[in-house]
């Protein structure tokens, strides 16, 4: 079985938190989980996978796509084969890139690229046990 | 060396000796030749002064005699027998009826005749001081230096001595008459009664005409000549010349060979003459008409003739001589021996220094973005034209056939042949097929440029060592030199209509040397300050900028077709999982990128950096932390393991001038291969990539958008108001005066700030209301070309004008131009354009922007002169310092100028870190965390086990030793040692687990998230300590020419901005080329001396003031109430009282007491102790000086007039004392510091209350005189560095080192200009070849210089390898010497 990472359901609380649009196509949302309370920025393609406030949206983090967990090669295959993405709307790939603790030393930041698309995880240590650094990872989103 | 061998065997003929090598010339001795050396010397002697004779021959005994040479192309040498191109030439010799001065020589001349007595030839100075300077100038180890020195000081020491001790002759001062040539012997002074007897006897004469100069009298050539052979010859050693005086003196003339002034012959029967052969005519025909006025025994008669001759010789030596009367003149001007040796275009610099060379090719060139950095396209049509002669091996031979049957026309072709016997075959002929068979190894081909060969490449002006860079050819079509833009920067070079030049090297010794050493791989960076240089450009930055964008997605296809144009769809491409999978597959325009830096699994390239680009938005976020990678423009670019995490890339990280970027980052952790790579990738792809998006500027891009046109009238209206308010309030006079200003300065400083302000918020606006898609935007956020003013220019506001640094001055009364009232002093009376250039400008704003403009042009084309003037004077002197095997930097005699080169022996093209910093400790430290990942068994290491780590590291490369003795002054490496330690420590600090008690798991994430293993620690220590060896200067590098270009090409780009304000707004600091060319020449005088002065309590503006007071001068005016001239029946004085409430006020301290030394010590007054006399403390009589009595009122006015500048109190030189005022913003505290305009640096540090040990002048001089040499070096390097900081310009502090170093190293300031130069101990042909070529020279004859020929300049001229660099170096081979076989002993022998 897939060993998630991290799964949870945010709720989009702003679009573009820096109140300017900087980027046609992609916007960066400001959502908090209901779980695990986590705050968090993402940037996604708001052409292909628009957002709106209020949105609620399941999110996943997982190493791999494979439904039986096996590791990725690193080596991408497209094609339309069964994976744990066919449940969901938006798929990203990604790397993590950093960890840190927040200056109050209580939070973690987890940082992650998806090709530029940036996303920050904000939040309780306890949850982020699983994360590593230059860790490849998927993230799949849902509407709900 | 060989003949010593040879001396025991005798040989009936001259023996076979095997070469044994190359001579070379060792030394090179100056001196002059005497008459009958030059009869010797002589082929012929000349005496007519005619040419040809009727049949078209050279006459015998005229200037062209056939024994001199043959003077055309028709004739034959009647010594030797070689037709023209072969005679060497050989001199003829003019004898003179009458001794001359050479002109060359009068200066010594007459320092010799004031230095003997005129009756005697004795020098003029008593036994004893003769004996002494004699034994001075006998020591062994002097040098020409001193020796100079000494004889200047005798020459001195006799021109006050009048009579001489030996003779008893009583001498006048010898002088040479001003405006002619010659030389006058005053004895008007000494009062010799055989004078007076001469005088009363001519008195009685009835000629009266000769009564006028008796006492002054000319001494003549023949004169002179004779008192010169009876000198002494241990006179003339004490003189320092070499050689007899005499020689000084011509009696014989040296013709020149004909083979320097051959005779041309037009068509008709004319013959045209050179300048040389025309001035011997003349000083022949002058010489015959002295001859014949000899012969005519007229006794009575002036020999106006043997002045004629005087002048005509002079001026065949220097046809510029001063003193020549006006009718003596030609009105064609004939060039003298000395203009052909000096000037640009002189023998010495035009054709010894700088020699013309074959295969060389020069056109227009192109860019050509397909090209390799590191190639260059050369047209066919010049590559059929440039040969390289490559020997025939086994590998070629079939290539080299084909090129000579193709022969020298058609393309890969062949110009020449050569067999191993060394015949030559030029193969324009049609029979080349045969020499293409016959062909046999070794032979050498003279084959047409190749892909691949090697060619060195250049633009002028050739400012620094990257104007001449070696590449390799590409053979293309058409007519252009092609490079990569990439390589634009470092030759400074643009494509429209530039041309440059390019040269191949014609043997492997020199192909390798130039690839190695000047290969553009290896000249990526600036030594200047280790910089990269050559990096993408232009277009490159724009299309990476877009690419890059976090908006930028492609599909499968496109993806896949921008991958195969960065390496022309011949690399491997390893796709990398989409950045969006779902909804549809999209990749990222970063992916790209990152697959630029690594295309497939198997390039090992792993880069990490970060980096601030333009657009980063400083804003903190919640927490007041910066951004970094989650900069919500995306401005922070982020590089982890080749991959891009973040930003979009622009030109901090990949252009020029930077050395945290991509490039060099590339450069320094991989190989420069690596860097250049990538840099062709990035070229092939941008170039391709902005071919299909397209870009381009249209009207619409800079149509202002209505809010901006809103927000631009609104702030001008309000800004205008408040310029009419300062004006009305200045007009009022009540203006609030700033520091040091008066009321007009401080409306001006005034108004100037409030309308820069409206530029910057009309621009501000500007920017923001700008549509990203906008193309001049995008450029200046990239930073491909343009700024944010330029835009704001185009599309809101112009803005202000200025002319030297002010607002457009008044070109009428009162005002600038006519359309304006008188005396207005408005914005827009003033030059200040409210228009952009969109909306158009008025007429009157477009007469101020053309005064602006106007003032940039002149100011680059005068520029130009002086910085160009100044790097040949920087090379001069710099030229033959370099490093020796020991770390010295040494001249090329071997004098020391360095120990230590920069005092840690680093290569400035190397430093890695700020302010020339080997290694930035924080980028590799971020490098090793990434490269090596932390494995669950990696372990954490606690503060003691990184401090071991360190250590032990430390000790592995034999450093532990600087460990344990904290900086040992000794080594250069314990500063890095010690940085790196203390780094070490700051991180570990950083790191540190909080003490809180965190439950064991959580304290266990935290020190896996943010701990060192061990691992990475040791691979950060190994790359510092190996990195940093690899880091030091190589021995042999020619750091002086390196130093000196690195200083010199700054200097051509700094613009316009000369003064800048140091600290307070009213003092004005000369800067940019002035300045620079003010501290290179060691100026004595300098336009702006200011001296900082440090407070001993510098919080208290209070003490400032009183300080100030201490220093600032007080004039007696300033402090008195009244100066009256008061007087009664019985005497006449004047009185002063003083006003003790603004003395107080000013915290003066100044009493009559006071005020009474002042006077004293003020000469002009010329008062005695008794004249002054103190009333009461605030009150002084001062008594004129008895004199006569009825010029007494004179007197008093006189002293009146002159009492009040009498200085009571302060420094006399500081004419102005400002106080500046640092705000420290943090610590909310202010520090006060004294600006004191003027010199008088001993002065003010001995003031009461200034620190005296932290106060500075920034006059070299000044300094050099009150503080010694080594605080005059230490300025000289922090003004070098102050100047070029305010321009911008980073320069690696070991290049200033250097230049203060040289200055200095001879124990006083000397200047970069020929009198410091002159006074290096450099040698006589580079001083030639420097300024003053005949001066050098002529001085050089006289004192017998010998020239060991070791300088670069020396080397040049003499055509053999200097001893910089591969020329250091010299292979030394012990061999058995060869047995010669023993002959029987011949029956006759010679010795």
């Amino acid at each position: 079985m897939v060993d998630v990472l991290f799964d949870d359901i945010f709720r989009v609380e702003k679009l573009n938190p820096d109140d300017k649009k900087y980027f046609d196509k992609v916007t960066r949302i400001e959502a908090r989980s209901e779980r695990f309370d986590m705050f968090m920025h993402l940037d996604i393609n708001s052409e292909v996978y628009p957002l709106k406030v209020g949105q609620k949206f399941a999110l996943l983090l997982v190493p791999t796509l494979n439904l039986d967990g096996t590791p990725d090669t690193g080596y991408y295959i497209g094609g339309n084969r069964h994976s744990l993405a066919d449940n969901f709307e938006y798929v990203m790939h990604g790397k993590l890139y950093k960890i840190t603790e927040d200056s109050t030393r209580e939070n973690v930041e987890v940082l992650i690229s998806f090709g530029g698309l940036l996303m920050m995880m904000k939040g309780d240590p306890s949850h982020c046990n699983k994360f590593e650094l230059d860790q490849k990872l998927y993230l799949l989103m849902r509407k709900v | 060396m060989d003949r010593n061998r040879a001396k025991g065997i005798t040989f009936t003929k001259e023996p076979y000796i095997e070469d044994a090598g190359p001579r070379i010339v060792k030394s090179m001795k100056f001196s002059s030749l005497s008459d009958s050396e030059i009869g010797k010397l002589a082929e012929v002697q000349v005496f007519k002064g005619s040419y040809y004779d009727h049949f078209k021959k050279p006459i015998p005994g005229g200037l062209l005699d056939p024994r001199m040479g043959p003077a055309n192309k028709e004739l034959i040498c009647a010594t030797c027998g070689g037709d023209f191109a072969h005679c060497p030439g050989h001199f003829g010799y003019l004898t003179l009826a009458l001794p001359i001065f050479n002109i060359g020589f009068l200066g010594t001349i007459v320092e010799i005749l004031k230095s003997i007595c005129k009756c005697c030839a004795r020098i003029l100075l008593n036994e004893d001081i003769r004996k002494d300077r004699l034994k001075k100038m006998r020591r062994p180890r002097i040098d020409a230096l001193a020796k100079a020195e000494l004889a200047k000081k005798v020459v001195e020491a006799c021109s006050k001595v009048s009579m001489c001790s030996r003779c008893g002759y009583k001498n006048g001062s010898v002088k040479k008459l001003v405006g002619s040539l010659k030389i006058t012997h005053d004895r008007s002074k000494c009062n010799d009664s055989s004078i007076e007897e001469f005088q009363t006897a001519l008195s009685h004469a009835r000629e009266s005409r000769l009564t006028s100069a008796v006492d002054t009298h000319i001494l003549n050539p023949f004169q002179a000549l004779s008192l010169f052979k009876r000198m002494l010859d241990e006179d003339c050693e004490l003189l320092y010349l070499a050689e007899r005086p005499e020689k000084l003196i011509i009696t014989n003339i040296a013709v020149p060979p004909l083979a320097m002034r051959p005779s041309v012959i037009m068509d008709g029967s004319q013959s045209n003459e050179n300048d040389v052969t025309e001035r011997l005519k003349q000083i022949v025909q002058a010489n015959a008409h002295v001859r014949q006025e000899l012969e005519e025994i007229a006794s009575l008669r002036s020999l106006d003739g043997w002045e004629t001759l005087q002048f005509e010789a002079a001026q065949f030596i220097n046809s510029e001589v001063r003193g020549i009367p006006y009718h003596q003149q030609r009105e064609k001007t004939m060039a003298g021996l000395v203009q052909r040796l000096k000037g640009k275009q002189g023998r010495f610099r035009g054709n010894l220094s700088g020699k013309r060379v074959e295969f060389t090719g020069r056109t227009v060139i192109s860019p050509d973005p397909n090209l390799k950095i590191t190639e260059v396209a050369i047209p066919m049509l010049m590559a059929r034209i440039l040969s390289y002669p490559e020997r025939v091996s086994h590998h070629n031979i079939e290539k080299l056939r084909q090129c000579i049957r193709n022969g020298p026309d058609k393309y890969p072709g062949a110009r020449q042949y050569r067999d191993a016997s060394g015949s030559t075959w030029t193969l324009r002929v049609p029979h080349r097929k045969r020499f293409a068979d016959q062909l046999k190894f070794g032979d050498i081909v003279d084959r047409h440029l190749e892909d691949g060969d090697i060619i060195l490449f250049n633009r002028q002006p050739s400012l620094h060592r990257m104007s001449i860079m070696c590449h390799r050819a590409r053979i293309m079509p058409w007519r252009t030199l092609r490079f990569n833009e990439s390589v634009c920067n470092p030759y400074n070079a643009d494509f429209d209509g530039d041309e440059m030049n390019l040269h191949v090297p014609q043997t492997e010794e020199a192909r390798t040397e130039a690839i190695l050493l000047m290969g553009v791989q290896n000249n990526l960076c600036t030594p200047k300050n280790g910089e990269i240089l050559v990096a993408s450009t232009q277009d490159f930055l724009t299309s990476s900028y877009l690419i890059t964008r976090k908006d930028t997605f492609y599909d499968r296809s496109t993806f896949s077709l921008i991958c195969s144009y960065m390496g022309d769809g011949m690399d491997l491409v390893d796709l990398p999982t989409p950045a969006i999978i779902k909804p549809v597959e999209l990749w990222s325009g970063k992916q790209l990128f990152s697959i630029l830096l690594r295309p497939n699994a198997n390039v090992r390239v792993y880069v990490n950096l970060t980096v601030k680009e333009k657009i980063y938005s400083t804003k903190l976020d919640d927490k007041k932390r910066e951004m970094k990678t989650m900069c919500p423009s995306d401005g922070f670019v982020y590089f982890r393991n080749s991959e891009l995490i973040s930003g979009q890339l622009g030109k901090v990280t990949l252009g020029n001038g930077n050395k945290d970027g991509l490039f060099s980052v590339l450069l320094r952790d991989y190989k420069p291969h690596a860097a250049a790579a990538c840099m062709n990738r990035v070229a092939k792809l941008s170039a391709r990539w902005i071919g299909n998006h397209g870009f381009s500027i249209g009207i619409d891009d800079v149509q202002p958008k209505e809010v901006l046109i809103e927000q631009k009238d609104k702030t001008i209206s309000d800004n205008y108001k408040k310029c009419d308010d300062f004006i009305a309030a200045f007009n009022k006079g009540k203006l609030e005066l700033k520091a040091g200003c008066d009321a007009a300065q401080t409306l001006e400083t005034l108004i100037t700030g409030v309308l820069n302000g409206i530029r910057d918020t009309a621009g501000k606006v500007c920017m923001q209301t700008l549509h990203w898609r906008n193309s001049p935007l995008i450029m200046s956020q990239c930073g491909s070309k343009g700024s944010p003013i330029n835009i704001s220019q185009m599309v809101a506001c112009v803005g202000q004008q200025s002319v030297g640094g002010r607002r457009a001055p008044n070109g009428f009364v009162d005002r600038s131009l006519p359309h304006f009232p008188r005396k207005a002093k408005t914005p827009a009376a003033k030059g200040f354009v409210a228009e952009s250039f969109y909306s158009g400008l008025s007429a009157t704003e477009f007469f101020f922007h053309t005064m602006g403009g106007r003032e940039g042009l002149v100011d680059t084309a005068v520029k130009t002169a002086d910085t160009g003037y100044m790097s040949r004077r920087l090379m001069k002197c710099l030229e033959d310092l370099f490093l020796q095997y020991d770390y010295t930097v040494r001249n090329a005699a071997g004098g020391i100028v360095q120990f230590c080169y920069g005092d840690d022996g680093m290569d400035p093209a190397g430093m890695e870190g700020k302010d020339g910093k080997p290694l930035n400790f924080d980028r590799l430290f971020l490098r090793s965390q990434a490269i090596c990942p932390s494995d669950e068994d990696d372990d954490i290491l606690s503060p003691s086990d990184v401090h071991e780590v360190v250590q032990r590291k430390l000790s592995e490369v034999g450093m532990c030793k600087l460990v344990k003795q904290e900086a040992s002054a000794d080594d250069s490496s314990a500063g890095f040692v010690n940085s790196l330690q203390s780094f070490v420590k700051g991180k570990i600090e950083s790191t540190e687990p909080s003490t809180k008690e965190d439950s064991e798991k959580l304290k266990k994430f935290i020190q896996r998230i943010s701990g060192i293993t061990r691992r990475q620690l040791e691979v950060f220590l190994d790359i510092c300590l190996s990195r940093y060896h690899s880091k030091k200067i190589e021995a042999g590098t020619p750091i002086g020419a390196i130093g000196a270009h690195s200083i010199g090409e700054p200097g051509t780009q700094m613009t316009l901005k000369t003064f800048h304000f140091a600290g307070v707004a009213s003092m004005n600091v000369t800067l940019g080329v002035p300045r620079i060319k003010e501290i290179i020449n060691g100026s004595k005088k300098i336009s702006t001396p200011i001296i900082t002065a440090i407070l001993e309590t510098d919080n208290n503006p209070n003490t400032a003031r009183i300080v100030k007071g201490r220093i600032e001068k007080t004039n007696l005016g300033q402090v008195a109430k009244s100066i009256k001239v008061v007087i009664t029946s019985r005497s006449a004085s004047i009185v002063i009282s003083l006003d003790m409430e603004r003395i107080r006020d000013a915290h003066l301290h100044v009493d009559a007491n006071i005020v009474k030394e002042s006077i004293l010590h003020t000469p002009k007054l010329k008062l005695k102790q008794d004249n002054v006399k103190i009333l009461d403390i605030k009150k002084l009589r001062i008594v004129p000086p008895d004199g006569d009595r009825s010029k007494i009122q004179f007197q008093l006015n006189h002293l009146k007039n002159l009492l009040p500048s009498v200085v009571v109190k302060g420094i006399k030189t500081a004419e102005r004392v400002v106080i500046s005022k640092e705000e420290d913003k943090e610590a909310k505290t202010e520090k006060f510091k004294l600006l004191v305009e003027g010199t008088g640096l001993l002065d003010v540090m001995g003031i009461e209350g200034v620190d005296g040990l932290n106060t500075l002048s920034n006059h070299i001089d000044e300094v050099s005189e009150s503080l010694g040499i080594e605080a005059a070096r230490r300025t000289i390097i922090e003004e070098i560095k102050v100047v070029m900081g305010s321009h911008g310009m980073s320069i690696d502090i070991r290049h200033m080192m250097l230049l203060a170093d040289v200055m200095t190293v001879m124990g006083r300031v000397l200047g970069i200009t020929r009198f410091g130069i002159q006074k290096m101990g450099k040698s006589v042909l580079m001083l030639a070849s420097f300024e003053r070529t005949s001066d050098h020279l002529f001085n050089a004859a006289v004192h017998g210089t010998e020239d060991l020929i070791e300088g670069v300049s020396e080397r040049v001229i003499m055509g053999i390898p200097i001893q910089i660099g591969t020329g250091m170096i010299k292979v030394k081979q012990r061999l058995s010497p060869p047995e010669l076989l023993q002959g029987t002993p011949p029956i006759l022998s010679y010795v």
